[in-house]
């Protein structure tokens, strides 16, 4: 897994108003932490995202139409075979919406995540779109997962 | 002290700060939702444990608290102590939103887990 701590640059805005970025940073010479937080619009609603990237973890929320803080789940790889477990710490079960985003983004990144949501039940068109934002800006962020070498015999 | 605040067309406020302590520093963030604060300390670069505080409503004059651990070790009082010290302070401030306090620490000395309460009152979203 690739990841530069201080990829951290400000993008532009959007020209055509669909996403509305305030990102701020958060850093400081000195912290471990780097904080970013934007929002986007979905068919007229208002999406807020807010990711903490740590050394060894992610902490992310998302937050639909309101700052409310949602179900916690956790999410990393386990034995046996590194397969990805996610359980929820508060609210929620397994089978909630932010489980499988959790899950996907360890899948992604292959870092432990921490994931807030407050997205509602059976919305499979917000919850991908949801999805895909906050993956596009892990990436930008600069977390990757190395491909695994070809293998030659 | 060093510290980086939200800006304000965000909906969650946030700050984020660090702290030294016997010459090892320990990363503080505090955030606060529309229904909770959310507050992480680590040392270790990963959240570490994770504990959830609430205020309990009751017929008393004085309020009583919850305090457990939702994630990670559950042997450790001194972080109990830690969530329960916070939300105890949140109550007293007029607030009645829980906290889900994170501690990502090597050191669990009393002295570490003070300068850690302290920190965050002193920087406190409530």
């Amino acid at each position: 897994m690739d990841f530069d701590p201080h990829a951290s640059t400000i993008e532009s805005s959007s020209a055509d108003g669909i996403v509305h970025e305030v990102q701020n940073l958060g850093i400081n010479e000195e912290s471990s932490t780097n904080i970013t937080c934007f929002s986007d619009v979905f068919n007229d609603i208002p999406i807020h995202f807010q990711i903490i990237c740590f050394p060894k973890q992610i902490y992310a929320w998302i937050g639909c139409q309101t700052a409310r803080f949602g179900s916690l789940y956790a999410a990393a790889s386990t034995r046996p075979n590194n397969i990805v477990s996610v359980t929820s710490l508060l609210g929620g079960t397994s089978d909630n919406t932010g489980s499988g985003i959790a899950r996907r983004i360890v899948l992604k990144t292959g870092v432990p995540v921490t994931l807030a949501c407050n997205i509602p039940k059976d919305s499979p068109m917000l919850e991908a779109h949801v999805e895909k934002k906050l993956i596009q800006k892990l990436i930008f962020l600069g977390y990757t997962k190395s491909k695994p070498q070809a293998v030659t015999s | 002290m060093d510290h980086g605040a939200s800006t304000s067309s965000f909906p969650v406020r946030h700050k984020n700060l660090s702290v030294h302590i016997k010459e090892s520093k320990i990363d503080i963030v505090i955030c606060s939702y529309d229904d909770q604060f959310l507050v992480i300390a680590t040392q270790i670069g990963t959240m570490g444990t994770i504990m959830h505080a609430r205020k309990e409503e009751g017929m008393l004059n004085t309020p009583t608290f919850n305090v457990s651990v939702i994630f990670g070790k559950r042997d450790e009082p001194m972080l109990l102590a830690c969530a329960r010290q916070l939300i105890e302070h949140i109550s007293n401030s007029g607030s009645s939103k829980p906290l889900t306090l994170s501690l990502g620490l090597k050191d669990h000395s009393v002295e570490a887990l003070k300068s850690i309460v302290s920190a965050v009152i002193e920087n406190r979203l409530w």
